[in-house]
């Protein structure tokens, strides 16, 4: 074991059609690589599912304004590939289909980019902190991690399709560590893997923040909105941030440091996804202590 | 030509290009690095055989707790002590279990297929979905065709090469009733050729305008690609006539030898 250890990952992503397949070449290479199988195609299956089973829920019409708030917000990422650009609900509602039911504007978008994470002991990262004339930031609810069947099933012995259950297990992995009993409550920030706009919705749901079937209460119930109890992606998220794969999540961390310094808030989660069919989920709660 | 494990479309002329950074010129050329190799589906062949040799889909069946895995990704039951798992028939109708996506943008080697849908059927008897290309016969595939629970009947392609790609779902009611209990039915069975048109809503005059703002800008669109060598490129070899209705109006496009031409109204009078 190491009192200090540095995460460091890098993409670097060239013409988007040979990513994605490159991407797909990842999946299930007998049964799903040669129907086509992309990240997108593979999420859009998720969300289907769900709406099928919640069918009153992830209007197009609050997907569409969640996206513009992440373009709100994105204002406050110099770093961002998409930082300075202007979309409205309007335009994410009337932008095309990538894949049924993700609209253009609704779409993480695959970039380059490179991060990097200090982890260290407390007593190491007080000293760094020190240095650095930075708070020290806690990693309280160690890492929630959990993973699916790639096989979708008439039971939970296989993927069911209309949940995302790893994000729902890795969170609740992770809130028990960090004791955390009411995520609405406490916490503040949230940087969330939004590979797809209804992909966030539903994975706030299985976090605990609201309930299934009711997503759309993250904007109705005005939940996320600017000056809501609960910040998610003050990055913009991926949509915005741009997703270099296998390091998005570093700079979900980062940020979520940030907001914490920055604001003087307490407590933060970080939310990783992947695979097919929503397969893996990760969760880490940051917190803000002397 | 027989088709290639790389689309020929896909491979990049033998040529070089100038560009400019920071001011100075420089060239570049394209270029190729390439791997091809074979590689057998090993304990999974007997399932892509039967779909090439037999138009017969297999499952894996536990002896112990009867549960019957489609397709058959596993050879023991991690459920029964790791029993070994007999390969069983499957009948070739289900539904679908959820509402299948519908990809607009695919990946390289799909590009040429858009739109299309992939999807999971749950097959009379299974336990567990096998992934699958779902296809309309009445024209292009809509969010509308497929739901949960659409009833199914899998179809094989005329041409099998034991790939997933050899069967697709088709929604059964589609399918002339005097068909439905045939078993391997094939795509050359179907009727193709009698696209069913959408019904349109009644015409108002937002939708009027919208037309016309669309022709007009097509029709400078047109214009833009008389004059790109580059889009001229692009349309090279593509041959395609596309009647366009909307509750606004109609237009006809046709693309040709590099040309792209528009005309309003649905009898297409175009050059080409």
């Amino acid at each position: 074991m190491h009192d200090v250890f540095r995460r460091f990952r890098g993409d670097h992503a060239h013409e988007r059609s040979e990513v994605i397949k490159t991407i797909g070449w990842s999946g299930d290479t007998f049964y799903e690589r040669e129907l086509g199988w992309t990240a997108s195609d593979s999420y859009a299956e998720v969300v289907l599912a769900y709406m099928d089973e919640y069918p009153d829920d992830l209007k197009d019409d609050v997907s569409a304004k969640i996206t513009e708030i992440l373009g709100e917000q994105v204002q406050n990422n110099p770093f961002a590939q998409r930082y300075g650009e202007k979309v409205t609900a309007e335009m994410a509602m009337n932008s095309r289909y990538v894949v049924y039911p993700f609209k253009l504007l609704e779409t993480c978008v695959y970039t380059e980019g490179a991060g990097a994470i200090i982890f260290a002991v407390a007593d190491k990262a007080r000293a760094i902190c020190k240095n650095a004339n930075n708070p020290v930031i806690r990693v309280t609810g160690g890492v929630g991690a959990a993973n699916e069947h790639n096989v979708a099933g008439r039971d939970d012995r296989h993927k069911v399709m209309h949940r995302i259950l790893s994000d729902h297990l890795a969170a609740k992995a992770a809130y028990q560590m960090a004791g955390v009993t009411d995520p609405l409550q406490q916490i503040q920030i949230v940087e969330l893997h939004d590979a797809f706009i209804k992909q966030l919705q539903i994975t706030m749901a299985e976090m605990g923040f609201v309930p299934l079937g009711r997503a759309d209460d993250l904007i109705n119930d005005g939940l996320m909105v600017p000056g809501g109890p609960v910040m998610v992606n003050p990055s913009g998220g991926l949509t915005y941030g741009g997703h270099f794969v296998g390091g998005s999540n570093m700079f979900s961390c980062w940020s979520a440091r940030r907001e914490l310094i920055n604001k003087g808030l307490q407590r933060g989660l970080v939310h990783g996804t992947g695979s097919t069919i929503a397969q893996y989920g990760a969760v880490m709660i940051i917190e803000r202590r002397p | 030509m027989t088709e290639k494990v790389i689309p020929v479309h896909m491979i990049p002329d033998l040529e070089s290009e100038i560009i400019k950074v920071h001011g100075e010129n420089y060239l570049q050329s394209n270029e190729a690095m390439f791997t091809f190799y074979k590689r057998t589906k090993g304990e999974f062949s007997p399932y892509f055989l039967s779909l090439k040799e037999r138009k017969v889909i297999l499952g894996a069946r536990c002896p112990t707790c009867k549960l019957v895995r489609v397709p058959p990704f596993l050879v023991f039951c991690p459920e029964c002590n790791f029993d070994p798992l007999e390969l069983v028939e499957m009948p070739d109708t289900g539904i679908m279990n959820s509402t299948p996506p519908i990809t607009y943008f695919g990946h390289s080697l799909f590009q040429h297929q858009v739109p299309f849908g992939r999807g999971r059927v749950m097959l009379d008897g299974a336990y567990t979905a096998l992934p699958i290309h779902v296809y309309t016969t009445k024209g292009v595939l809509t969010p509308r065709v497929f739901k949960k629970g659409t009833r199914v009947k899998v179809i094989f392609r005329d041409k099998r090469i034991g790939k997933p790609t050899d069967i697709f779902a088709v929604p059964m009611e589609e399918i002339p009733e005097h068909k439905r209990e045939i078993r391997g039915l094939q795509e050359s069975d179907l009727d193709w050729e009698s696209p069913a048109e959408p019904e349109l809503p009644a015409s108002t005059d937002e939708a009027k305008k919208a037309y016309e703002s669309v022709l007009t800008q097509i029709g400078e669109m047109t214009s833009k690609v008389a004059h790109s060598e580059r889009a001229q490129k692009n349309l090279a070899g593509w041959k395609r006539r596309i009647q366009v209705k909307t509750s606004g109006g109609s237009m006809g496009l046709s693309i040709e030898d590099g040309k792209l031409e528009v005309q309003a109204g649905e009898s297409m009078t175009l050059t080409s």
